[in-house]
């Protein structure tokens, strides 16, 4: 079930708006994303044709159908946010237009990916609702997201480094000069006072702020060199 | 081996050979078996902050050995690490040896390629080979060094093995052809700032690849060499090759170093089976864990009460001071001063009430020396231990209340061995602001091992509460002004991150060595002092100024600090040194002019004072005149502040300590 790009693009403000408690048609062409698609009335009434929302007046309201495209479209949506101002380290108000680009384009095998990569995250990086995908159910039977902050492991678990998220230039430098990089395999020595990790034969203490940082996969054994 | 006079300056100018490396791996070791010198070693990263020089006799030749704090990257990241670097850019050097620890190479590579970028002679000293035998892991030497084209020996450094081999290799140092390419667009953007630099001493290639990690450090060295235009175009090449990545260029260049590194280690080193079961392994855990750690901290603290204090500061000076100088050195020298001058000034300044022998040496030499000794011995045996980065482990999360991390528990620790020492060691820590709230909380709070040994002393014979209560008042005070200084000083904290070294049985020698050094270093800083407080108390004395300083001065020691007007002559030689001002307390309790109230009052006041002059020079030093110039005039008031507060609180309880 294939959507064309305006239609994914209003059934995409439809959910959202209706976050917002409003339902209205006007509002809806009042939003610059949607006007840029060009979707007008024509494009609703050809989507009330194909059963995915139904119009009343001013009122637009998502059938099943098109609940289901549209909860997939914001899923695309958000997710690639997520990745975007995790990964990449960009600003979060900045990966808005990346974002629609990204949404209709990932296919639903991706999109899985990268929600389990990033840890099944619940919520965008604006603080709003990611619905849960197929890979979300899967996650809550074994519980463990395969990436995930290094301070979600326990004590002497090893684990291979996938990301560091951070900020600060200065801070992921002295990391890397210490070993600390992606592809780095690391073990917890201890949780508290502070956090002790090792690496190689080299044990570190690591502030809270940073170990947040730090993204990580579990492997088993002991760590190489 | 000390050649180091015969040696002519120029000579040295011309052939150094610079000891670089990681911290903790040994630089200091190999430097003491090169040179013949001591310079201190110990068990955790950061213990050499300044640069040590020796010299070195090979081949007919003489040449110059500089010994440099570790590093953990060329590209500086505190002021240590920056001294490193610019010896490095700035020194001819005839050879650089890297000292690596050979459990840790990836960390060592890492630099290696660095100073092979550099283009300097370089030999390799795979140090601490004993410990990577150990741990189970193998190192083909000759692979590596055909691999990268420079001598690599392996070393044991503190037993002596194959340091003879080191010093062979590294007269006959090899330039490395070995060269890593980064990725395209790093690598256009150093050819076109190679294009822009003049002819250095180090190859080009390595200064523009600093330039694109960012450094801040090397920019003044840019602008002293390029005209402006050529200072925009570099500016603008690093702008243009860093919006090519996501990441920061420093993080990415030292991402491909490490590929580089791990794709030699592949070859080069193998680790069979796993070190399990260790003493060491555990005592390093357990000496950080987040419930066994405190008891063991109260352990060694009272360890060391009871050596220090009890064996120390009780029992040796006593045989010091009552039987050695009270018996027969004070009594003879009083005898002999008499047959040439039985009366008059000569003789009172010799071994009059105020006199050299009498007061300075019997205080310097009976009362603080073994004090001094018995601590640094016990200092010198945690600190080779490597108790102190773990210690430094568990009180981070209280430092961090005072703007501080727990990487600061080391210069503070340190200055309980002497806070001038403590304050030069500020500079491991990496901002601005942390080093100034350390150095004025080891110039308000942290009593050096001379001063702690007497107020041990004079505590002990009263009792644990009046200990406890002082310590208590000191401890508090130091945080609420560590506290109160976080939230005044401008500045960032820095991020916590700090190696811990393996536990090590200590080396003995190493120990006597250390104390022996320390203990010579007190004499030859304390003793003048000592002799200029004295004299100071002799000239106020016998211009009978003593007698009105202390009525001037009596509502304060005697209304607000509760004190005998005595203890005047104790704060004013406080001045020059605290410890001198802590011993003449220790003079008038033993005289029972002080009841257990005033003790306290009186040794928390004296806490609480500048450490000596030399601790100020120190501050002018590292900090500035201004900076220093302020912190003093906030100590000396508020130390008396204090003083009064407890003495008015202690008499208003009524306590009986």
């Amino acid at each position: 079930m294939t959507h064309d790009r305006a239609v994914e693009e209003v059934l995409e403000f439809i959910w959202s708006e209706r976050e917002r408690g409003s339902n209205s048609i006007k509002g809806l062409f009042g939003i610059k994303e949607v006007a840029d698609e060009k979707a007008d009335i024509k494009t609703l009434e050809r989507m009330e044709k194909d059963g995915l929302v139904t119009l009343n007046g001013d009122t637009v309201v998502l059938l099943p159908e098109g609940e289901l495209a549209a909860e997939s479209v914001i899923r695309r949506h958000r997710l690639a946010e997520r990745l975007l101002t995790e990964v990449l380290a960009m600003d979060p108000d900045s990966v808005e237009e990346s974002a629609c680009g990204f949404e209709h384009t990932l296919s639903p095998e991706v999109t899985e990916s990268i929600c389990t990569l990033l840890g099944h995250p619940p919520t965008c990086p604006h603080g709003l609702p990611i619905p849960k995908g197929a890979c979300c159910k899967k996650e809550k039977d074994d519980l463990r997201p395969i990436v995930q902050p290094i301070n979600e492991l326990g004590i002497g678990e090893s684990c291979r480094i996938i990301f560091i998220v951070s900020n600060s230039h200065m801070r992921m430098d002295r990391l890397a000069t210490l070993g600390i990089v992606p592809g780095s395999v690391v073990r917890v020595h201890q949780k508290r006072p502070a956090f002790v990790i090792q690496i190689g034969e080299t044990t570190l203490a690591l502030d809270p702020e940073i170990i947040k940082e730090i993204y990580v996969k579990r492997v088993g054994g002991s760590s190489g060199l | 081996m000390h050649h180091g006079k015969r040696t002519p300056d120029r000579d040295k100018a011309r052939r150094t050979i610079a000891l670089v490396g990681n911290p903790n791996v040994g630089k200091s070791v190999v430097f003491g078996a090169l040179t013949g010198r001591y310079a201190t070693v110990s068990n955790y990263p950061g213990t050499t902050v300044e640069v040590s020089r020796g010299s070195l006799r090979a081949g007919g030749d003489t040449l110059g050995v500089i010994d440099t704090p570790g590093v953990n990257s060329l590209v500086p990241m505190s002021e240590d690490e920056r001294v490193t670097r610019d010896i490095l850019l700035n020194d001819d050097i005839f050879c650089a040896v890297q000292v690596m620890d050979a459990k840790n190479l990836r960390r060592s590579l890492l630099i290696t390629l660095q100073l092979i970028e550099m283009g300097l002679p370089l030999t390799l000293a795979l140090n601490m080979y004993d410990e990577a035998g150990e741990r189970g892991i193998k190192i083909d030497a000759a692979w590596l060094s055909d691999a990268i084209g420079v001598e690599c020996v392996p070393t044991i450094a503190t037993q002596g093995w194959n340091l003879d081999k080191l010093k062979d290799s590294l007269i006959r140092p090899r330039i490395s052809q070995y060269q890593i390419r980064y990725h395209a667009a790093i690598e256009d953007g150093i050819g076109e700032i190679i294009k822009l630099l003049p002819q250095a001493r180090i190859f080009a290639r390595s200064l523009a690849v600093m330039a694109l990690c960012g450094d801040t450090t090397i920019r003044a060295w840019f602008s002293s060499r390029l005209d402006a235009a050529a200072l925009k175009k570099t500016g603008e090449i690093i702008l243009s090759v860093q919006s090519k990545f996501g990441e920061p260029l420093g993080y990415l260049i030292n991402k491909w170093r490490l590929k580089a590194v791990d794709a030699l280690l592949q070859k080069s080193v193998s680790k069979e089976g796993n070190s399990k079961g260790r003493a060491a392994s555990f005592i390093g855990s357990v000496t950080m864990h987040p419930v066994w750690g405190w008891p063991i901290l109260l352990a060694v603290l009272y360890l060391m009460y009871e050596f220090v204090g009890v064996l120390g500061a009780g029992v040796s000076v006593d045989i010091l001071q009552n039987i050695v100088f009270g018996k027969y050195l004070n009594p003879w020298a009083t005898r002999v001063v008499e047959l040439i001058f039985p009366s008059g000034l000569i003789h009172d300044l010799i071994v009059g009430q105020y006199g050299i022998v009498t007061m300075a040496l019997t205080y310097a030499i009976a009362i603080i020396l073994p004090v001094v000794g018995f601590f640094f011995i016990f200092f010198s045996f945690l600190e080779d231990s490597g108790y102190l980065p773990r210690l430094a482990v568990m009180v981070d999360r209280i430092f961090k209340l005072m703007g501080l991390n727990g990487k600061a528990v080391l210069p503070m620790v340190l200055g309980l061995g002497c806070d001038t020492m403590a304050t030069m060691t500020t500079r491991i820590l990496e901002t601005k602001k942390e080093r100034m709230i350390v150095t004025l909380l080891l110039a308000l709070g942290v009593p050096c091992s001379a001063q702690l040994g007497v107020i041990l002393g004079m505590l002990g014979s009263l009792s644990l509460s009046a200990t406890v209560v002082w310590a208590t008042v000191v401890v508090a005070v130091m945080f609420i002004v560590g506290f109160l200084a976080s939230k005044v000083v401008q500045g960032e904290a820095s991020d916590f991150i700090l190696e811990i070294p393996p536990i090590r049985m200590p080396q003995l020698s190493n120990i006597v060595l250390k104390t022996l050094v320390r203990v010579q270093w007190y004499l030859k800083e304390a003793v003048p002092l000592f002799i200029l407080g004295t004299l100071t108390l002799f000239a106020l004395d016998k211009t009978h100024a003593l007698y009105y300083l202390e009525a001037v001065t009596a509502p304060l020691i005697k209304g607000f600090l509760g004190l005998p007007i005595e203890a005047t002559q104790a704060f004013i030689v406080g001045f020059l040194r605290r410890d001198y001002g802590a011993a003449g307390l220790l003079a008038l309790q033993q005289q029972g002019k002080l009841d257990h109230a005033q003790t306290v009052v009186s040794l928390v006041t004296i806490t609480l004072f500048v450490p000596c002059v030399a601790n100020l020079f120190m501050m002018i030093k590292e900090r500035g005149l201004k900076s220093a110039l302020w912190m003093t005039a906030f100590i000396f008031p508020f130390a008396v502040f204090v003083g009064g507060v407890v003495n008015f609180i202690l008499r208003a309880l009524n306590l009986t300590l």
